[in-house]
């Protein structure tokens, strides 16, 4: 790997190589720039440091001290932050699917949440490069949003995948098997095809699922990115005429380095990226590095991530297959029908033993012996998710704490509250999956009630007035300052914002690399569109799939 | 033949065939397996993600040697010329996709200290010898001579493609009762009649490598894995239909659901050794 020199400053300085961080990093790389990722999780060997067991996997999981609050606390940790490179990407289950046309326009068209200040057709070049790049494995005609099929087949289905299938169909609601899903259904160039062990949100040894640690990293790596692991930010330091200059990071050992950049691209996703840019306040942004807005934090999402549990008489084996593999997006759309606006998808969920056990000790009440009888069941039951569409509110936020980490950083401080559109649509959401459940034959049905991904706190929008990042991720206050992880979203959808947040960082490259030196030297802000850029995609992207219908 | 009735019909067409004139029927039933074999090829490479770019060769080679056997049908000429030539062709890329199965099978987890398991799970064997049966008998129809046409065959020259016939007839049978074999252990055998084709098969290929044995053997044989295989077909249609979300899910089911093809595949061989007891004559 290539290693830059403190003292000289590189082109772009990427805080955080997790899901958009890796990808910005090797189109950036590729495109000749000189980058360096920070990152302040390790540098996985996927052979010696990820294992196929629960217990042992905790260390995918960014489990710093965060407070928790508001009437509805999140829980923070293990189904929302990653660290380590490839961040989240390492740990998700893997679910592609992609946002609908509505989303980008919540506001206009339903009345709730906000516009984006790009559309679908935006973003929808990059989310077919990025399936490609996955590459995402799904059926050749995704029906829901805008219509599409993907570059890989669909995946056999396991029990949970039967059972959404089952219901659904009893009931007509029209559902999809087999994907969307980054994982292999096939195998490609050096990664095998999935084995169906289940163990994805573990790392997957197999390197069947994708994480950007072996989709875009390795990449970014032989065109001369450099990737300093353990290397924990601490602040940005605003230079000269209100352009950023450089980081403060953390080493391994704690030692304090400085590395000079000519543009900085903050990938720290939905609580650690305001964190740190409040943590970098200083005279001019006191309020948080910026923050001229006064909005750097507000509007925190996370979507309803209940699991409701059915139990069957026949044996499920609901470990048997990757966890995310069949789901529905029949619900997705406001219906006026329905007392509440946006909607929610279905989704297979797979959890082990562990975290199985710790959902029914909070949906049954289960305890000692009792939940020892359930989990002797465990075969038996089938589990499947809501992904329900939370809507932005301006009290659900991120803010410093009293507390401190190791290095004497305020560690961030979340509130998060539902408000009655939310309460609605998840009551509404659980009982159409009990519904579904039963239709397939399920004798006793349970929910726990959770979350699922955090987004928003660094939104993106038309006017410095009412927002942070503008529809390039650049920030509206400081020109050489750009924001691209899941906190630049407005609003979420009900899909999952993994791939979303691949194809925004595969967009801001393309921006960046037309902008070429003008990022670094003028403060003039382009709005042109850029070409959409086929030839910076890792070598093996286009020499295997299907045509896309 | 206008104002033929069935029989005479029938008795002609024996006659064509014991008399080595046959070419039509064989060319017609090497581009029709090709084009079953083709779709089973297609869907199993979709499953599969078209991982390697390699796996668009039998798509297209099947899909011409189709075209070629029909082709071949209707003009003779294009039977002695393009039907050999698109059959050769073919009989390479069967020959390098059973290279790269096996690499498959080899490049699994255990590789072949797992051999059941990875055969059963990893890419299907026997499935590139099948496909390269139907090059075989292209390349067999471009011998002989069309059907109805005044030519005659020397009796050595019928001789040899009825031994060439029966050789197919009984690699066919191994490779189709091999699928099964793995495919139905895959099952764990939950049906008594899964293991019909694993008895069938190697009888019939028993049958067709003989050069001794009572005559009724090879066609008593080939009718029951006939049979067999449309039972087979309707077996398996019946275990498409009954997955989760049966024909509303078609696609998807036939993706994942008991290959449906397979079964004809295997009846076609039993049509395989019909062929060859036409040609060994009286």
């Amino acid at each position: 790997m290539k290693c830059y020199r403190e003292e000289e400053a590189v082109d772009y300085c990427i805080v955080g190589v997790g899901s958009a961080g890796a990808v910005l990093l090797q189109r950036l790389a590729r495109a000749g720039f000189k980058v360096v990722g920070l990152e302040a999780g390790p540098f996985w060997d996927t052979e010696r440091d990820w294992v196929s067991d629960e217990a042992g996997s905790h260390q995918l999981y960014w489990t710093d001290l965060r407070i928790t609050g508001g009437s509805d606390p999140i829980a923070l940790g293990e189904n929302n932050s990653g660290r380590g490179v490839g961040g989240g990407s390492v740990h998700w289950a893997a679910f592609v699917p992609r946002l609908h046309p509505s989303d980008f326009r919540t506001y206009t068209e339903d009345g709730v949440g906000c516009d984006w200040p790009i559309s679908y057709k935006d973003l929808k070049p990059y989310y077919e490069l990025i399936e490609r790049e996955m590459p995402a494995a799904g059926p050749a005609w995704f029906t829901w949003g805008d219509p599409h099929g993907y570059p890989y087949g669909p995946h056999p289905m396991g029990g949970v995948g039967d059972t959404l299938v089952r219901g659904c169909t009893k009931l007509g609601i029209r559902v999809c098997a087999g994907g969307p899903v980054a994982i292999l259904s096939g195998s490609r160039a050096d990664r095998p095809h999935c084995i169906y062990r289940g163990f994805c949100i573990q790392g997957c040894k197999v390197g069947a699922k994708q994480s950007t640690l072996i989709s875009h990293v390795p990449d970014a790596i032989a065109h001369g990115a450099e990737i300093r692991d353990r290397s924990m930010v601490a602040r940005i330091h605003l230079g000269p005429n209100r352009r950023v200059n450089a980081v403060t990071y953390f080493d391994r050992d704690g030692r304090e380095h400085v590395q000079r950049a000519r543009a900085i691209i903050v990938c720290g996703y939905a609580i650690e990226t305001p964190r740190l840019l409040f943590n970098s306040a200083c005279p001019g942004f006191e309020q948080g590095l910026a923050n001229s807005s006064g909005l750097l934090g507000h509007y925190l999402m996370v979507q309803a991530g209940n699991v409701v549990a059915g139990r069957f008489p026949d044996l499920v084996r609901l470990y048997k297959a990757p966890p995310a593999h069949a789901m529905t997006e029949e619900f997705y759309e406001t219906d006026p029908k329905r007392d509440f606006a946006r909607g929610f998808a279905v989704q297979t969920v797979g959890p082990l033993p562990i975290a199985f056990a710790k959902q029914m000790a909070k949906a049954k009440g289960a305890w000692g012996w009792g939940l020892r009888e359930v989990m002797m069941d465990y075969n038996h039951w089938s589990t499947l998710g809501v992904l329900g569409e939370i809507l932005p509110a301006y009290d659900n936020k991120i803010e410093l704490a009293e507390e401190k980490d190791d290095f004497g950083l305020p560690v961030a401080h979340v509130t998060f509250s539902l408000h009655e559109n939310d309460h609605k649509m998840i009551r509404f959401a659980v009982k159409k999956v009990e519904e579904i459940l039963l239709a397939a034959g399920a004798k006793e049905v349970v929910e726990e009630q959770r979350y699922a991904h955090l987004v928003g706190a660094a939104r993106m929008g038309t006017r410095p007035e009412n927002s942070i990042v503008d529809g390039f991720c650049r920030t509206h206050d400081i020109a050489n300052l750009f924001i691209c992880d899941g906190s630049v979203f407005p609003t979420q959808g009900s899909a999952n914002p993994g791939l979303t947040i691949q194809a925004l960082a595969a967009r801001t490259a393309d921006y960046l690399n037309q902008q070429g030196e003008a990022i670094f030297t003028s403060s003039h802000v382009s709005r042109e569109k850029p070409p959409v850029r086929r030839d910076l995609s890792p070598p093996v992207t286009f020499g295997s799939g299907v045509p896309r219908v | 033949m206008p104002g033929a009735t069935l029989r005479e019909l029938e008795t002609a067409v024996v006659a064509e065939a014991e008399a080595g004139r046959m070419q039509r029927s064989l060319a017609l039933l090497a581009g029709l397996t090709s084009g079953l074999s083709g779709l089973e090829v297609g869907y199993m490479h979709y499953r599969a993600g078209f991982g390697q770019r390699i796996m668009w060769t039998p798509i297209v080679m099947t899909q011409a040697l189709q075209a070629a056997g029909i082709a071949a049908a209707i003009q003779p000429k294009l039977a002695r010329t393009l039907l050999p030539a698109v059959s050769a062709l073919t009989a390479v890329d069967c020959a390098t996709g059973w290279f790269f199965h096996i690499r498959g099978i080899a490049r699994k987890p255990g590789g072949w200290r797992l051999i059941v398991p990875n055969l059963a799970m990893g890419p299907p064997l026997f499935a590139p010898l099948l496909l390269g049966i139907s090059a075989y008998l292209g390349i067999l129809a471009a011998r002989l001579q069309p059907e109805f046409s005044s030519a005659s065959v020397p009796a050595g020259l019928r001789e040899s493609i009825e031994r060439h016939l029966c050789l197919a007839t009984g690699i066919a049978a191994l490779c189709s009762g091999g699928e099964a074999l793995y495919s139905h252990h895959k099952n764990n055998f939950r049906y008594w009649v899964q293991w019909t084709p694993i008895a069938v098969a190697p009888a019939l290929a028993a049958a067709a490598f003989a050069r001794r044995g009572p005559r009724w053997l090879l066609p008593a044989l080939s009718v029951a894995a006939m049979a067999d295989g449309a039972a087979g077909f309707g077996y398996h249609a019946r275990g498409i239909l009954r997955r989760p979300g049966g024909h509303k899910h078609l696609i998807y089911n036939i993706l994942y659901g008991p290959p449906v093809l397979a079964p004809l595949l295997f009846a076609a061989c039993g049509f395989f050794g019909l062929l060859a007891t036409a040609l060994r004559g009286k």
